[in-house]
């Protein structure tokens, strides 16, 4: 926790005398596909989480998690062998605050994340969860798997998404890899 | 064609030929507390839900006053449900500013720029020991262009439609799967169509397409604060989903009802695959399982929490009847992985 006892911010209202739970947030997003995740990001980092701290925001008003990963690999940029990010909610205390469709992270879990930024800000993940695809052993134990499914550009055409379709699942991570580089450096 | 009997024309086709896979799906969800060792939905204790404006909330082409006349709006569309006793109360302008924890619920604009693909969002201040909303806020995005006109404009954002949304949530209302989407030839990806307000992506700038509730928000608004003879008049439908035998988590399953071309939908939401869907018109119903495959599933369920989405788009082989003010017994369907 940093900065001034940030739980005054909460004193109004707790002066009513009710225990405060969980905060709770919802959200209207923009959909993104991989295609825009990866033409949008400074950097595409996959990594392993190493540390995820939950503090209050510089405002005071809000918690917020940041996280550290251990890059393994950059597909786009670079920030360093670690790199940190901020994603909105957290649990601190008795309050935890949750942003639906924001991402959580987990010490020791995989991840390729799609980091932007805005001026001397920390980085955080574009687009909430969209920019998060989690990085998992195959239960066969023949590699490595990315989920969820990505939503591919859909090559100059107009495409339906369709749900069930057999041809979308978890990528190999290698292939994602491959196409991430690719869909960054201008590929569409 | 509305959009609606297009949308359930294309389910009854996908039902004949059992070999469809693509068909709009109408779904809702409940924010749930854990209060001790009880999860339950939240919901406001009391009515109505007293809100305020904040006096500050102007964008270019959205004066104060236009804000609060459009949330206004989408207000009295939920508060005039008639299975729902919802009601809300504007408690006038105020400085309150939406996110901060004052025990005011306040909705406004604010400027969040690094949310470069969120629009609005909801906040709420829960009471732990009973579950109950004490304060919930709304935020709209003032990075983003926005709206008030009657027929939306181009390149704007409708403050109405993305209100009716966040209100929903403010009521208690999670995200529903029910949208249907494309990829452009041209890059990203836009909504089709949307049969409940609750689908988390929205419309495209200048759509003034989302300002109508539909029978999915219908359903989950009634479910959650029940008036009139709701539960005498509608039924449910439950059942179970499996793949190889094991139960699935996150399956979506929708009703489908011919006669009033209306569906309503849930997911799988235990361990043991098992789903209610409430609100159903009583009558034979057509029953659609399908992955959400094409989701950010984080915006539907918290991480903790393993989503199968390996397995086809599967109908139940038969109409199931949903009894008027009654459940219509276990439903099992046998999903296929990919």
């Amino acid at each position: 926790m940093h900065g001034p006892n940030p739980r005054s911010v909460f004193a109004a209202a707790i002066v009513a005398a009710i225990l405060v739970g969980p905060a709770v947030h919802a959200t209207v997003v923009l959909p993104a596909d991989l295609g825009d995740l990866s033409r949008d990001a400074i950097a595409i980092a996959r990594g392993q989480v190493v540390d995820v701290e939950v503090r209050w925001a510089d405002d005071r008003h809000s918690i917020v998690t940041d996280v550290t990963l251990a890059v393994e690999s950059y597909l786009k940029g670079g920030l360093g062998p670690t790199v940190q990010f901020r994603v909105p909610g957290g649990e601190l205390g008795r309050l935890r605050s949750i942003v639906v469709g924001a991402p959580e992270f987990a010490i020791e879990e995989r991840v390729v994340v799609f980091l932007g930024a805005r001026g001397p800000m920390v980085p955080y993940v574009l687009g909430l969860s969209q920019g998060v695809f989690r990085v998992s052993r195959a239960a066969d134990n023949s590699g490595w798997f990315v989920t969820p499914p990505a939503l591919l550009p859909s090559a100059g055409r107009t495409v339906a998404v369709v749900r069930g379709d057999v041809n979308r699942r978890p990528m190999a991570l290698a292939d994602f890899e491959r196409t991430v580089r690719a869909l960054a450096a201008g590929a569409r | 064609m509305t959009r609606r009997r297009r949308c359930a024309a294309a389910i009854v086709t996908a039902a004949a030929l059992v070999l469809a896979q693509s068909a709009p799906a109408f779904a809702y969800l409940k924010f749930g507390v854990r209060v001790g060792s009880r999860q339950i939905a939240l919901k406001w204790a009391q009515l109505p839900v007293r809100y305020f404006v904040n006096d500050q909330s102007s964008v270019p082409g959205v004066a104060v006053s236009d804000f609060q006349a459009a949330v206004g709006r989408a207000f009295a569309q939920w508060q005039a449900v008639p299975t729902s006793a919802i009601a809300y109360q504007f408690g006038g302008l105020s400085a309150a500013v939406p996110g901060q924890d004052d025990g005011t619920s306040a909705l406004g604009f604010v400027n969040k720029p690094e949310l470069e693909r969120v629009l609005a969002s909801t906040s709420f201040l829960v009471d732990s020991q009973s579950g109950a909303l004490i304060e919930s806020d709304i935020f709209f995005n003032s990075a983003f262009a926005w709206s008030v006109a009657a027929a939306g404009e181009t390149g704007k954002f409708d403050l109405e439609s993305i209100a009716l949304h966040e209100i929903g949530h403010l009521s208690g209302l999670g995200h529903s799967a029910l949208g249907e989407t494309e990829l452009r030839a041209d890059g990203g990806r836009r909504v089709v169509a949307a049969e409940a307000v609750m689908f988390p992506i929205a419309f495209a700038s200048g759509s003034i397409a989302g300002r109508t509730l539909k029978a999915d928000d219908v359903a989950g608004i009634s479910d959650l604060y029940p008036d009139g003879n709701f539960a005498g008049d509608f039924g449910s439908l439950s059942g179970r989903v499996t793949k190889d035998g094991q139960p699935v988590f996150g399956a979506h399953v929708i009703a489908f009802d011919p006669n009033t071309k209306t569906m309503v939908a849930n997911f799988t939401l235990t361990t043991q695959g098992e789903f209610t869907i409430g609100g159903l018109s009583p009558g034979p119903h057509i029953v659609r399982v399908e992955p959400i495959d094409d989701a950010d599933v984080e915006s539907f369920f918290d991480t903790s929490r393993q989503v199968d989405v390996d397995f086809k788009v599967t109908f139940h082989d038969h109409l199931v009847v949903v009894p008027r003010g009654g459940d219509s017994g276990v439903v099992t369907v046998a999903v296929a992985r990919k």
